[in-house]
């Protein structure tokens, strides 16, 4: 089947598709909504829903008489997590969909070029080896350092990648991705086993889990701005991206300047998740497997996959980071095993629908 | 920084004179007795049981805790190494400490441990023993080493000792390395003058009425002193109230929401290397949200060192220090 065919024909299924897409899509906004306002409810400190709405509506100017503690656990606490959470979800599985796409990889994430392991490096350096700058603060210093580390990986990945034409072909990105990962994990074992305190495994441990815990205004207003450039930024991308899904020749073909689009959007994925790994550390499975998922829903169209997966993102991580801190009483789980213990079942259940279809 | 109160600093230097002077008398009078006189004997710690055939002279202890039992009971001169020490260890016992070869920065391992020449090991944790430490006390034993475990490090952090985390159960430990060490009268005046310093502080309860949050580490989610560890049996020796009293284990993480509903009047600290009272406060202070708590407006805080925290033969010291801290405070 020739390419302009299978693109005619996946317009021409646009006219069902499409409306299936549009009410799934509104089905997706209104279940985010409530599920932020019910994460926001649930916690150690119980909180019924209708006080929730109340600190909503006092916080948005519309009257309400709440207590003041409310307020601190509804307003400062909880809900930049919550957001945070739903921000973070939603880039990284928009990540995932265009790593995908562009590598032809299924099994591509947002942490494929060595991206969590660069952080992870610069997570242990702050966090057992207590590296710091003048006065900053840990918690600032851990963000920094994790930032950092990814950007350090990312150079290195693409310095080995990069071919003498300035091409970089898909494979051996990935691949490059994989040395440097190894290396940064090295580093990482060495330094927490070496020179760690009995605490510092469980901390690198927790860390390489992922943690919303603590995010509080100032970070989650970050991450939200992350999510909502990266969404805008994608959507420019979207023919660009179906081409890929097809192949280079494909691409090529279809007039998409194949090395130029590469480069934006591998680094501009890279910087996407070294902010979002900065400030939560590696979350793995959203962006493997929310694209998947929706792809199986709605078809490999880029138009429709990138909102939805970012819709389904968000509320999975909303959902995921609501467990991760209630599930058991005031301790906290490490997300990325909520995310996986989550998602692998209804993956599962998907792949089998898809098998028997 | 810290100032006590005359009662308290009376009766902390009183129970310093007393630990000193049993240190610095008993030993003439041992050194006449034979090496094996009083042995063999028999220790048994997390179901482990090792027997003593003399007096060792050539010990070994890991972790900061086991090596203060040793120093507490001034058996110095009975060590050929020690191993592991989380921070460092009180004025009292530097030149002591330092007399002492450290074998290693954390464990030494199974060869470091032979190459000592060891006749007895003691290690607070039961990871002293994993492979990749000194290995295993079954392992040591074949080569004729004695061995033991601290009563409060038979499993990982929250396992309990059998009595309990109890005073009690220091002094049993304190007990239990004495007579294996062959000085058993050091650790009656350990017991003694421990116990008349807690007596002292449960007259003054210097903490009465003042709900206290025990913050150890921690910045995103903190950990915190909870109701069955050191830190609670310190609130109880000074007659304070833990905020986290119903929660079980010594320590757990807790979210901050519930701190934040507890409203506590004071802040303890526990000053560790990988965590210091100073980062502590910085962050309580910086962060939007625990900034406008009471106790943290009020710079109610309280620090300690982490090793007067854990049960161990500090932990009356750690008392003592957080009683004339909260004195000074609520004046």
């Amino acid at each position: 089947m020739s390419v302009a065919l299978a693109s005619r024909r996946a317009r021409g299924l646009d006219a069902t598709g499409g409306l299936r897409a549009v009410s799934l899509g509104a089905l997706l906004v209104g279940a985010l909504l409530v599920s932020v306002v019910m994460g926001v409810g649930i916690g150690s400190v119980p909180i019924p829903t209708s006080t929730v709405l109340e600190v909503i509506a006092q916080r948005f100017g519309l009257g309400g008489d709440v207590s003041l503690l409310d307020d601190q656990i509804v307003w400062q606490l909880r809900m930049p997590r919550v957001l945070g959470a739903a921000a973070t979800g939603a880039a990284l599985a928009l990540v995932g969909v265009v790593l995908q796409s562009l590598t032809r990889n299924d099994l591509a994430d947002p942490y494929l070029l060595g991206i969590s392991g660069g952080a992870a490096v610069g997570a242990v350096s702050v966090l057992v080896l207590g590296v710091s700058v003048g006065g900053l603060l840990a918690t600032t210093m851990l963000t920094l350092g994790s930032f950092l580390g990814a950007l350090g990986a990312l150079v290195a990945v693409l310095v080995l990648a990069t071919g003498r034409a300035g091409d970089l072909p898909p494979a051996r990105t990935v691949l490059a991705g994989v040395a440097i990962g190894q290396v940064c994990a090295a580093y990482t074992s060495f330094v927490t086993i070496m020179s760690g305190d009995q605490d510092a495994a469980r901390r690198v441990l927790a860390w390489t889990m992922g943690s919303l815990a603590g995010l509080r205004w100032d970070s989650a207003i970050l991450l939200i701005v992350v999510a909502v450039v990266a969404s805008v930024a994608v959507l420019a991308f979207t023919s660009d991206l179906d081409a890929f899904a097809f192949g280079e020749s494909a691409a090529s073909s279809l007039a998409v300047s194949v090395n130029r689009t590469r480069w934006i959007l591998l680094t501009g994925t890279a910087l996407v998740t070294a902010s979002l790994v900065a400030y939560t550390g590696a979350i793995g499975f959203v962006g493997l497997v929310v694209p998947h998922v929706v792809r199986l829903l709605v078809g490999p169209s880029h138009r429709r996959l990138l909102p939805l997966s970012a819709l389904v993102g968000a509320i999975l991580l909303v959902w995921a980071d609501t467990a991760a801190r209630s599930i058991i009483d005031g301790q906290e789980i490490p997300i990325g095993v909520v995310t996986a213990v989550l998602g692998a079942p209804v993956f599962a259940v998907l792949l089998r629908r898809e098998r028997s279809r | 920084m810290m100032r006590i109160s005359r009662p308290l600093a009376t009766l902390a230097s009183f129970s310093l004179l007393t630990a000193l002077t049993a240190c610095a008398g008993a030993p003439s009078e041992e050194k006449a007795s034979s090496p094996t006189d009083g042995y063999p004997v028999e220790v048994t710690t997390c179901g482990f049981t090792s027997t003593l055939d003399a007096r060792p002279t050539r010990a070994i202890t890991m972790n900061q805790g086991a090596t203060e039992v040793a120093l507490a009971l001034g058996v110095e001169d009975q060590l050929a190494g020690t191993g592991y020490i989380d921070d460092a260890v009180p004025a009292k016992w530097k030149e002591a400490y330092d007399s002492v070869p450290v074998l290693s920065e954390q464990y030494p391992d199974h060869e470091t441990v032979i190459n000592a020449k060891p006749d007895f090991v003691y290690g607070s944790y039961i990871s002293a023993y994993d492979d990749e430490a000194a290995g295993s006390q079954e392992q040591l034993e074949k080569l004729g080493i004695a061995s033991m475990t601290s009563l409060f490090g038979c499993g990982d952090g929250d396992a309990k000792p059998e009595g309990g985390t109890t005073f009690e159960t220091v002094w049993d430990e304190v007990d239990l390395v004495a007579k294996a060490f062959g000085v058993p009268e050091r650790a009656d005046a350990i017991r003694t003058a421990q116990e008349e310093t807690l007596a002292g502080l449960k007259a003054e309860k210097p903490g009465a009425g003042i709900d206290v949050f025990w913050y150890d580490s921690g910045d995103r989610t903190p950990y915190v002193g909870t109701g069955e560890g050191g830190p609670q049996l310190i609130l109880d020796a000074v007659g304070a109230t833990n905020v986290f009293a119903d929660i079980p284990h010594g320590w757990t993480d807790v979210a901050w929401e519930k701190v934040i509903a507890a409203d506590p009047d004071v802040i303890v600290l526990a000053d560790a290397s990988w965590s210091t009272a100073k980062e502590k406060i910085a962050h309580l202070k910086n962060d939007p949200v625990l900034s406008k708590m009471r106790a943290v407006k009020a710079d109610a805080f309280v620090a300690l060192p982490f090793s007067e925290t854990t049960p161990g033969v500090r932990l009356a010291d750690g008392a003592v220090n957080v009683g004339g801290q909260l004195e000074k405070l609520s004046r």
